[in-house]
């Protein structure tokens, strides 16, 4: 890692740089010249495992500091809502490391058991995991849900160094949930059209009984103008 | 010659139960890219097979639409709307307890789309009946729907599938669909005298005016969904965030909805022939989908959605006039089966539109020339309504009796 500070206004010609890790302080201070108007501190650390990662900081005296994370590359955008599923059904959850992000070396699922972590072992029951991993993603399907797989799940990408976490939420529901509302819906619709149907009958019957009438009035003006017609012809 | 019916209070009945059938047939097949994303990750499927899914709805949609229209004819557009819509609730019934992809094409896809067929063409028809010189207008309320249910269906949906999975909303918009169902019962039988009907109606197919027509409006489909499809992907090639995309293709879909009243309303005020107002607004339509790609390359973000905001605007005005202008040119009497065959023909320009405009992307690597020959087949389609006999007069000819045919 290498800092570089331009300083400011008292340009000393030689400056006190040291890294830190974690708040402490390591490796032995150094003496820093001013060259082409700015100090360069330059640090060499082996990352080991996964005790290398942490917050570093290179400080200039007591004048700059400038912080470093060393971190695992996290885990790509994860469902925060619950994936939602069907006892009986199977289901599939999924993680992705974002491109840039190197690729783990592999990946591992593991269900939430209290505050524990179990591993998944989908070779040892193949007939209820299957997880498939392709350089930076991974899905587990899940088949035959029941109630009990229900709950919090993990994926990690296992790197060198550390294995960066995801977590899911799966929940498992019965046929009769979404049923519910289906059948309000179905109920209303029936209403509706029976409500319609039952309308235009009493409309028509309204107007059968009123063109009834007036069906009569007409017969009997027409009665009229034969009787004055026959008798015209009778003269 | 008397004009016909042009309102009254049944009429703008039907008018509503047009709103509520169109959103429930095009308002629908627009949010079903809601459960794209599972489909892909429960079935495994590539996108292209997954899309394959909503081609095959819009297909048969409009593949059936003729069989619709023939069936109205033949028999009660009451009964055929309400078995339509019975059929697309059944398809998304079915659907919800599908296996594998193919059950999806067959009941989604098929059953649905056969439903829809049934459903738009009898609806649009009926309504048409209650009006003349209003006709736009009436179609314009009706249609207006179909920009607002995406408004409603697309988070409405995004819901159901969180809380209910894939196959419980699917249970539930099969439900929903089947609202379609008492929107056919409010159809009454009108009085209007009916020529003896031909179930087929395949006599209009060598008239040249009703080719005409229909290849202008082939033409038209070609190119019309072209920015509907391409849009977003526009605007981020251009460097736009998701966010600013996505708020381009909301407020294009509010104009549209502006669109098809205005132009409704405005036609139906009878100043100008449904015919140079269909033109008016293609043709403006046409340009603006040359412009969208242009004004994206100004980098300037108010100016692309200016555009898309007339686009829109255009866009929605079109589709209230287009059906309006088919008994002018087949007569009233075969309108339904006229207006069927229409769907039917479109749909060659829709089906080949999209994939074109892809493809064309694909070999030149930018936006222009998809966007280019998109508008340019609106235009085109202008053109060759212009040869339509009797085109260059003032006033429209009489309704039901006198037609392009003379």
């Amino acid at each position: 890692m290498e800092c570089t500070w331009t300083g400011n206004q008292n340009k000393l010609p030689n400056i006190t740089g040291y890294w830190k890790k974690d708040g402490n302080e390591i490796d032995s201070r150094l003496t820093v010249p001013l060259e082409n108007e700015q100090y360069n501190l330059k640090g060499v650390f082996d990352i080991v495992g996964e005790e290398s990662l942490g917050n570093y900081s290179c400080v200039f005296g007591s004048e700059a500091k400038i912080e470093f994370v060393l971190a695992a590359p996290q885990m790509g955008e994860v469902r925060d809502k619950p994936i939602v599923s069907y006892a009986g059904d199977s289901v599939v959850i999924a993680c992705k490391m974002e491109e840039p992000k190197p690729k783990p070396s592999t990946w591992h699922w593991y269900k939430a058991n209290g505050t524990d972590k179990a591993l998944i072992d989908a070779a040892a029951e193949p007939h209820r995991y299957q997880i498939h991993s392709e350089g930076g993603k991974s899905t587990l399907t899940v088949r035959n849900l029941t109630q009990a797989d229900a709950g919090f799940y993990y994926c990690g990408a296992v790197y060198l160094i550390s294995t960066s976490l995801g977590r899911l939420e799966v929940r498992v529901i019965t046929f009769l949930e979404p049923l519910k509302p289906f059948i309000a819906i179905v109920v209303e619709v029936l209403v509706l059209v029976a409500v319609i149907l039952l309308y235009e009958r009493k409309s028509k019957k309204k107007s059968i009984t009123g063109s009834q009438k007036t069906k009569k009035e007409k017969r009997e003006n027409s009665g009229g103008e034969e009787s004055s017609s026959v008798r015209q012809r009778k003269v | 010659m008397a004009e016909g019916p042009d309102g009254g209070v049944w009429a703008w009945v039907m008018v509503g139960a047009l709103f509520v059938s169109s959103g429930f047939v095009f308002g629908l097949m627009r949010s079903l890219g809601v459960f794209f994303v599972e489909f892909v990750q429960y079935f495994e499927e590539s996108a292209q097979a997954i899309s394959w899914i909503t081609s095959i709805a819009v297909a048969a949609q409009q593949f059936f639409s003729p069989m619709g229209a023939a069936l109205c004819n033949a028999y009660d557009a009451r009964i055929v709307v309400m078995t339509g819509g019975c059929l697309a609730g059944l398809g998304f019934i079915l659907a919800s307890q599908a296996t594998c992809l193919a059950h999806l094409y067959l009941t989604m896809g098929v059953i649905t789309g056969l439903g829809w067929g049934l459903v738009f063409t009898p609806m649009v028809v009926s309504v048409m009946g209650y009006f003349t010189r209003r006709s736009a207008l009436a179609l314009g309320l009706g249609f207006s729907s179909i920009g607002l249910s995406s408004f409603i269906f697309n988070p409405l949906f995004q819901l159901l599938v969180e809380k209910y999975a894939w196959r419980g909303a699917l249970l539930i918009m099969g439900g929903l669909s089947l609202n379609i169902v008492p929107c056919g019962a409010l159809i009454r039988r009108q009085k209007q005298s009916k020529a003896p009907a031909k179930v087929g109606k395949l006599s209009v197919f060598v008239e040249r005016p009703f080719l005409t027509f229909c290849a202008a409006i082939t033409l038209f489909n070609a190119g019309y969904f072209v920015p509907y499809v391409h849009l977003v992907a526009l605007s981020r090639h251009v460097g736009f965030s998701e966010y600013q995309a996505a708020f381009i293709m909301s407020v294009t879909g509010a104009t549209d909805i502006l669109g098809r009243v205005v132009s409704g309303w405005s036609a139906a005020r009878g100043c100008m022939r449904m015919v140079h107002i269909l033109i008016l607004w293609t043709s403006l339509t046409g340009v603006f989908i040359i412009l969208l790609p242009l004004s994206s390359m100004s980098g300037s973000y108010p100016v692309l959605l200016t555009v898309s905001l007339l686009y829109g605007f255009c866009g929605g005005a079109l589709t209230s006039v287009v059906f309006p202008v088919v008994p002018q040119i087949v007569g009233v009497e075969r309108m339904m089966g006229a207006s069927g065959l229409v769907q039917l023909i479109e749909s060659i320009g829709g089906l080949l539109g999209a994939p074109l405009s892809g493809f064309l992307k694909d070999v030149t690597g930018n936006y222009l020339a998809s966007f280019v020959v998109a508008g340019s087949f609106l235009l085109l389609g202008c053109l060759i309504l212009t040869t339509l006999p009797r085109f260059f007069q003032c006033r429209d000819p009489p309704p039901s009796s006198e037609t392009f045919l003379g």
